[in-house]
């Protein structure tokens, strides 16, 4: 079956039953300072200047190839960055960095000569928390505007200090704009906020050489709404979960709501009944269809080049899955159905009727696919463009953290669905689709063939949900109104995404709102490899891979 | 065969009773005449821009499109037209006000000049000069000269790398549009647009016409692509490519002169439509209908062949575009040429 | 060229079927689900001030001022603001508050739409769908309770 994987080679720490912490830390050796329990995994506390040695031995020894995330956080008495270590292989095998830098001078050592993926990382804990990486090989913010004044994050920022600054004190956009110094055949080109394919307020920074793309930089923040923050402010129990459906806003709001429940339920050792886990993977693969319904529509947008007719396709498809989600949820886009331990409501009364669309739906399915094959992927045109365009080999992709389609499509074979199983996946019978051509076109299969498997996912979860008994429809575990987890407890836990692994990591201190609420955005990560996918290409190749990569701003910058 | 009828402006003499002979009278009815010819293109333009395009494009996205103002949604016309003119014209900082300025003007009037030379029927031809074809030839790529004006004197990136592609692809395609077309020019034994029209008019097999488009397929084929890439539709709309360079060439036009490109590229597409009609399905020639009928209704199904080809064919790169004028384009049509050239030598 | 034609013939299918997707709006009303979370209503009979519906509100949306006596005096949600979550619904203990199927609000200005009591009691019920009666079954519905005119104040 396809749920199993071909094992590895035994690494260091890896027994039957999970890893063996201490074997880790004996290869670390003296490098370790202390050992921390986290919910999901041990914290290894190092030395902050010894960040490059001991994550470039883990790396190359242990095996973990996968630096899913970094937090940065501020105690009362010290300051921590937290590198989330795991396998691409198996991602059940996690490992915490915990590197605490001293109050009065933030700085440890950069990770991003390690892992490309932690460049953007440490430029984000930089930006809102306020810690320097030395080694890091351009730290300067990412998320707020150059000119901001003081970190967000931190606890002595000032929130009512004004952030106003001059156009004349802000760098001229204009300037300097015609060529970049060093090679004066270039010409710069701001490739958005405002451009048609950018896909929101994507800003890429662009030095063309003729059309063919010289540098690139894509300049993300302009949507960023402090999501993290307002996570913070908000309690456990009811006030966070409104707010996940608004960072991947396409339709993919049960699966984010699914990362937030997964992470506060382990905290809080909440049990969710058999039966809300059913109809979590039905309304979550619902989602995905939604979500890669709308990633394949702009993407023919962005090659086809006009409002063509495979987004409108695209979009009257979408639109039947809204309306079941609808049914379902009662709202098209910002669901709010998840409960921490259940769901909100059970499915719409008359079920028959409910079973009957989501039935016809899946049964008209097959045929668009067909139909989407023939207008796109046969289309010889359209494998001139896209097959051998953004090549991203699995190595980069591993190394710079892509996860979903894009590393799928790139033949790494990583799905949390099935590798870190939740809710109902492991009971059903479904494949992960890969593909190895780590082109565009790759990435556009995956999709599409995604859309199939959930397509599998979600009529076994109706088969099951018809033949439940009657009296054992249990939507919702006893959860206490208030929810205080214990104080000090930490948790990094993801789930998959429409774009890849969504995590989580909370900090509890005891009180009914979380004390750290970081949010790894698989987008972000995604959106690191366009340099690497589209240096040298030409510029429709570019804006082909950013529409392959099926970013949403609304995640990237949160 | 002669001409189906003398050309328009003797006509509007003979009408108003004035002497076809005198210079002066001349230059009057063939300005009259021009007047009439343009308001026809012009009103093919307002039906096809503001209303027809987008009731093609809703029935191919499965829409439902204009339909609140008048019947069908026609008034959207007006509509569209008053607010069109009623918008501000912003000039941006910066831009090379003359060429600015004449841009739009050279792009909407050179597609327009080309329909001096067409045979429409019924006495539709305002002038038959011995050269009738390379004169159209040469007015349609007037307009690329326009587009290299518009994309350089915006100051503007994304209408420069517009303009720099609108003259590679130009070049690229206006070599085998010409080549296909001087196969035709064999075939008829002369540039002048009645010839080649009279030259069709025998039926080739049973009740099939000679049109140029049966007697020779592949060069319909390849004058129907290359004419796509000439007007810059899909998959050839690289000039403009919305999803790359925003608007290319057109970026920083705004109000009238946003218009007056877009009125231009309709004509140039309907000219385009005006010039396959003439030289390879038998200009206004057909059974039943008025010639100006079926004149229209072949334009008209060129224009609906460009937004076919819109709903459903991806467009092509730069570099792969050149690629398939230079290596491919100009070699088929060189060799259809060469192929003319041999039966037509042999046959006659 | 197999590929493009099949393309082309896939447009020209729909382009001949005649079947379109969209609907004329406003003509022809949508189809809306009978849990749409639309803009509130507000039944003062009902309402016992609680607040819980204040505390719960995830952007602070709903403001309630009471006099020295916990009487209630205004209740005021801006449904601009409002994020429809259906959080002061679901732990409102009485049903005071309620989210309808009505989608249709338009203003001039943000502030017309910091509705009072009063505008909150007055939002029409899209298409006379009461709400409640799809939701928990246990729960009495506001309209539809017994026959003859429906009171909500």
């Amino acid at each position: 079956m396809s749920l199993e994987k071909p094992t590895t080679p035994a690494e260091i720490g890896v027994t039957e039953d999970g890893l063996d912490y201490d074997a880790l830390a004996d290869l670390l050796g003296g490098h370790v300072l202390d050992r921390e329990t986290h919910v999901n995994a041990e914290g290894f506390v190092i030395r902050p200047d010894e960040v490059q040695d001991v994550l470039s031995t883990l790396k190359t020894e242990a095996g973990f190839d996968h630096c899913a995330c970094v937090t940065a956080q501020e105690y009362d008495d010290r300051y921590e960055s937290i590198y989330h270590l795991r396998k691409y292989d198996d991602p059940t095998q996690e490992l915490s960095i915990v590197v605490p830098s001293p109050k009065d001078d933030p700085h440890n050592q950069s990770g991003a000569r390690v892992y490309d993926t932690a460049d953007w990382h440490e430029r984000e804990a930089y930006d809102l928390v306020g810690i320097d990486y030395d080694d890091h090989p351009d730290l300067r913010r990412i998320l707020l505007p150059d000119t901001w004044q003081g970190h967000p994050l931190s606890q002595d920022y000032n929130q009512s200090q004004p952030q106003i600054v001059t156009l004349r004190e802000n760098a001229n956009p204009l300037q300097d704009d015609k060529r970049s110094e060093d090679d004066p055949d270039t010409m710069f080109v701001n490739i958005g906020p405002h451009h048609p394919a950018t896909h929101g307020v994507l800003h890429v920074k662009t030095v063309l050489d003729g059309e063919q793309i010289a540098d690139i930089d894509p300049d993300i923040g302009y949507l960023h709404r402090c999501e993290e923050q307002m996570c913070q402010n908000g309690t456990y129990r009811h006030q966070i979960m409104p707010y996940p459906d608004r960072w991947d806003y396409v339709s993919a709001g049960i699966l984010n709501e699914w990362a937030y429940a997964r992470a506060a339920e382990d905290l809080a050792d909440i049990e969710v009944p058999e039966y809300a886990q059913v109809i979590r993977t039905m309304s979550a693969e619902l989602c995905r269809i939604a979500a890669h319904m709308l990633a394949l529509g702009t993407f023919a947008l962005d090659v086809f080049g006009d409002f063509t007719a495979i987004f409108q396709y695209a979009f009257r498809d979408r639109e039947v899955v809204q309306n079941i989600l609808e049914d379902l949820t009662g709202q098209r886009l910002m669901f709010n159905y998840l409960r921490l331990g259940g769901v909100a409501w059970d499915l719409p009364e008359p079920r028959e009727e409910f079973f009957e669309k989501v039935r016809d739906f899946l049964d008209d399915l097959p045929y668009k696919l067909e139909e989407y094959h023939d207008l796109i992927t046969g289309n010889e045109i359209f494998q001139m463009r896209c097959v051998d365009t953004g090549v991203l080999s699995p190595e980069l992709a591993k190394s710079y953290g892509a996860t979903g389609p894009v590393a799928r499509g790139s033949g790494v074979d990583y799905d949390l669905r099935r590798d870190d199983p939740y809710g109902y996946y492991d009971e059903l019978d479904w494949n992960v689709v890969t593909e190895t051509g780590c082109d565009n076109f790759s990435r556009v299969l995956v999709r599409m063939r995604e859309v199939e498997e959930s397509a599998r996912i979600i009529e076994q979860c109706v088969d099951l949900l018809e033949q439940w008994p009657e009296d054992d429809r249990e939507i919702q575990a006893n959860v206490p109104r208030t929810l205080r987890p214990d104080p000090d407890r930490e948790i990094y836990r993801a789930v998959e995404a429409a774009k890849g692994e969504l995590g989580i990591y909370i900090r509890s201190d005891g009180t009914d709102k979380p004390a750290r609420f970081k949010i790894r955005s698989p987008c972000f990560s995604n959106l690191q490899t366009l340099p690497e996918m589209s240096q040298g290409e030409y510029i429709p190749d570019m804006i082909a891979s950013l529409g392959s990569l099926d970013i949403v701003l609304g995640e990237v910058d949160r | 065969m002669a001409p189906e009828s003398a050309p328009l402006p003797e006509t509007l003499a003979e009408l108003a009773g004035m002497d076809p002979n005198s210079v002066p009278v001349m230059i009057l009815m063939s300005l009259i005449g021009a007047a009439l010819i343009g308001t026809l293109m012009m009103t093919n333009t307002a039906l096809a821009g503001p209303w027809a395009k987008r009731k093609i494009t809703a029935a191919f996205t499965d829409r439902i499109a204009v339909d609140r103002i008048g019947p069908f949604g026609l008034l959207i016309i007006v509509a569209d037209s008053v607010r069109l003119l009623s918008k501000e014209l912003i000039v941006p900082e910066g831009v090379d006000r003359p060429a600015w300025d004449l841009a739009p003007l050279l792009i909407a009037s050179s597609a327009l000049l080309g329909f001096a030379v067409i045979p429409m029927g019924n006495g539709l031809h305002l002038a038959d000069p011995e050269v009738g074809l390379a004169y159209v030839f040469a007015t349609a790529s007037m307009a690329s000269v326009g587009l290299v004006m518009a994309g350089y004197a915006s100051n503007n990136k994304y209408s420069f790398l517009g303009g720099l592609r609108a003259v590679a692809q130009n070049l690229a395609y206006e070599i085998p549009l010409i080549l296909t077309g001087a196969s035709v020019v064999i075939f008829a034994g002369s540039l002048q647009m009645s010839e080649i029209v009279a030259a069709q008019s025998q039926t080739l097999i049973g009740p099939l016409p000679s049109w140029y488009a049966f007697v020779n397929p592949f060069a319909f084929a390849l004058f129907m692509i290359a004419n796509l890439a000439e007007v810059g539709r899909n998959p050839f709309d690289i000039p403009e490519a919305p999803t790359e360079i925003v608007a290319g060439y057109q970026t920083e036009y705004s109000s009238v002169y946003f218009v007056l490109i877009y009125l231009g590229e309709f004509i140039h597409i309907f000219l385009g439509g005006a010039i396959i009609a003439t030289i390879f399905l038998g200009g206004p020639a057909g059974p039943v209908l008025p010639g100006i009928v079926w004149f229209l209704i072949k334009i008209w199904g060129v224009f609906l062949f460009t937004q076919w080809a819109r709903s459903a064919v991806p467009r092509v790169r730069i570099d792969q575009l050149i690629e398939i004028g230079w290596k491919g384009m100009l070699v088929l049509s060189l060799a259809n040429l060469l192929l003319t050239a041999v039966i037509v030598g042999v046959i006659a | 060229m197999i590929g493009i034609m099949k393309s082309m013939a896939t447009t020209m299918k729909h382009a001949l079927d005649g079947e379109t997707f969209t609907v004329e709006y406003p003509d022809v009303a949508p189809e809306v689900s009978p849990r749409f979370r639309g803009v509130h209503k507000f039944s003062q009979e009902r309402c016992i001030w609680c607040r819980q519906c204040e505390n719960v509100c995830p952007n602070n949306t709903i403001q309630i001022v009471q006099d020295d006596q916990r009487n209630g005096e205004q209740y005021n949600l801006h449904i601009g603001q409002c994020i429809y979550c259906r959080l002061c619904e679901e732990v409102c203990p009485v049903d005071a508050i309620l989210l309808t199927q009505n989608f249709e609000f338009t203003a001039d200005t943000k502030d017309e739409f910091a509705y009072d009591k009063e505008q909150l009691k007055n939002v029409p019920w899209y298409k006379d769908i009461d709400p409640l009666e799809s939701r928990e079954p246990d729960r009495g519905a506001w309209i539809g309770e017994g026959d003859g005119e429906v009171d909500y104040q």
